[in-house]
């Protein structure tokens, strides 16, 4: 049985937030009006959430999930391409990696048997992998951005030596796609030591036996790795081509820009 | 002079920052562009290799338009090297190979063969690139330009980091390298001794365009322009 928190002790985590406010207000840090907000912010996105997951649940299956995806894909897409604004079609490529990516693991969770095709399961843990996938497309771009600013001199060199605008890259590709992975990378080696990762968390909470818990977990943690490599990867050998015109020359404007 | 044959005819080139320029390049020639910084030689140096190209005019190469040469080809035959090194992560054999990779033309000697050229110890081709100095990693820099054997070297200050020792060293180089191992080189420098000691022509550059040019001598012994006055007393 899932326990319960009451209104009275929701109330209560008002002193969460007096605290950090009132250390700012201390320390002179400015920042009590953005804790405030973002902690408001926070919690009405959450009551929100809370009872639009509640009717889509209610929906056929199909339909709710359906309408989820789209809007965490399209959110997502939207902030992700926000690293990239000045490459060209970042807006739609974005959306279709994250769109590829999240329905291949999909496709393998219902493959393999892993997760039902109902909202209550699928919802949340695609959530979970489109999140990170945004998160590692925002990380290999700003990368790639700052790494053809400050490598200029060694792609022009490779490029002067009749390597091809894919050769010369690779060095940078390999740089860009490792960046965006290292904080999966080194979550996982810590998972579960350090601290117990959200999912278990909640389904311990919700009741689920802790060895029964670390099986979603798994499930979880290497989709999210999985998807996070694949994200970084596709995105990295797409863009890296906007860097170069079609004589195999180094355009400046984007690489002055970032 | 006079009868040797016309590699590069460059005829009226004009790009954001160049204006107007026409210039021929003759088998066997070491040619300065001499010019204070900012006047343009850099962004001309790459035109030939085609890094970048020119927006007005027409450079042609062994009588056939640049546009014509598959881009990697030109590039290995226009081999350049930059004012920073711009070595590559890695040991200096990972450096030399780079070019020659790209083409299947690595042999494993060739490593040795272009170290003594540049006048550096075969133990040094399993060193990290890292480890070496100022110097000895321009050598190694230009040593990899030389791995693609280029037809023509296009230099771009790259000695004006450099030791005197390491100056001496290379020019006696490139001397050497006319015009046996590279056709012509075609060299940017800010120092106009280098000039006098290296070109056989200079053509000094003022705000994107050639203000004047000639056998590099008389060029300097009898400067026409207030600029090339001026710049030749700085």
């Amino acid at each position: 049985m899932a326990p319960e928190i009451s209104n009275v002790s929701m109330f209560f985590l008002i002193f969460f937030v007096l605290i950090p406010v009132s250390l700012s207000y201390i320390y002179a840090l400015g920042l009590s009006k953005s804790i405030i907000w973002s902690s408001f912010r926070g919690i009405v996105q959450l009551f929100l959430i809370g009872y639009v997951l509640t009717y889509l649940f209610s929906l056929p299956p199909l339909i709710g999930i359906s309408l989820m995806l789209a809007v965490m894909i399209a959110v997502a897409s939207f902030h992700a391409s926000k690293k990239g604004e000045e490459l060209p079609y970042a807006r739609p490529i974005i959306f279709l990696v994250i769109v590829g990516i999240a329905l291949l693991i999909l496709a393998m969770w219902l493959g393999f048997d892993m997760i039902d095709f109902q909202p209550d399961q699928v919802i949340p843990m695609s959530g979970m992998v489109i999140g990170n996938s945004m998160v590692a497309i925002g990380l290999a771009l700003e990368r790639m951005k700052s790494e053809f600013k400050e490598s200029k001199g060694k792609i022009v060199a490779a490029l002067a030596l009749g390597a091809k605008p894919q050769q010369a890259s690779t060095i940078l590709i390999r740089k860009i796609v490792k960046a965006a992975m290292i904080p999966n990378v080194d979550g996982l080696k810590t998972i579960g030591l350090v601290q117990l990762p959200g999912m278990m968390t909640g389904l311990i909470l919700g009741g689920v036996a802790p060895i029964e818990a670390i099986r979603y977990q798994i499930v979880i943690s290497l989709s999210i790795f999985t998807s996070v490599s694949i994200a970084a990867m596709i995105v990295t050998i797409i863009f890296y081509r906007f860097f170069f015109n079609r004589n195999m020359q180094l355009i400046n404007m984007e690489i002055e820009e970032s | 002079m006079k009868n040797m044959e016309t590699l590069i005819q460059m005829e009226n080139i004009g790009t954001s920052v160049l204006r107007n320029i026409s210039l021929d390049v003759k088998k066997g020639e070491i040619i300065t562009l001499i010019g204070s910084s900012g006047s343009g030689k850099s962004s001309l140096l790459m035109l030939f290799n085609r890094l970048n190209d020119p927006d007005e005019g027409t450079i042609t190469y062994r009588g056939k338009s640049l546009q014509n040469y598959q881009i990697t080809y030109l590039r290995k035959s226009m081999g350049m090297v930059f004012q920073t090194s711009s070595l590559f992560d890695g040991t200096v054999r990972d450096n030399l190979a780079y070019g020659p990779k790209i083409f299947q033309e690595w042999e494993e000697q060739m490593g040795e063969e272009l170290l003594k050229n540049v006048q550096l110890p075969i133990s040094y081709l399993d060193r990290n690139v890292e480890e070496l100095s100022g110097g000895e990693q321009q050598r190694v820099a230009l040593a990899r330009t030389l791995a693609n054997r280029p037809e023509i070297l296009l230099l771009d200050e790259v000695t004006s980091a450099l030791d005197l020792r390491n100056i001496e060293l290379i020019e006696e180089f490139l001397v050497s390298l006319v015009p046996t191992s590279v056709r012509a080189i075609l060299m940017v420098t800010h120092d106009v001794n280098q000039a006098r000691r290296l070109g056989d022509r200079t053509f000094f550059m003022e705000e994107g365009e050639v203000i004047e040019k000639g056998e590099t001598q008389t060029l300097f012994d009898n400067p026409q322009t207030e600029q090339l006055q001026y710049f030749l007393k700085e």
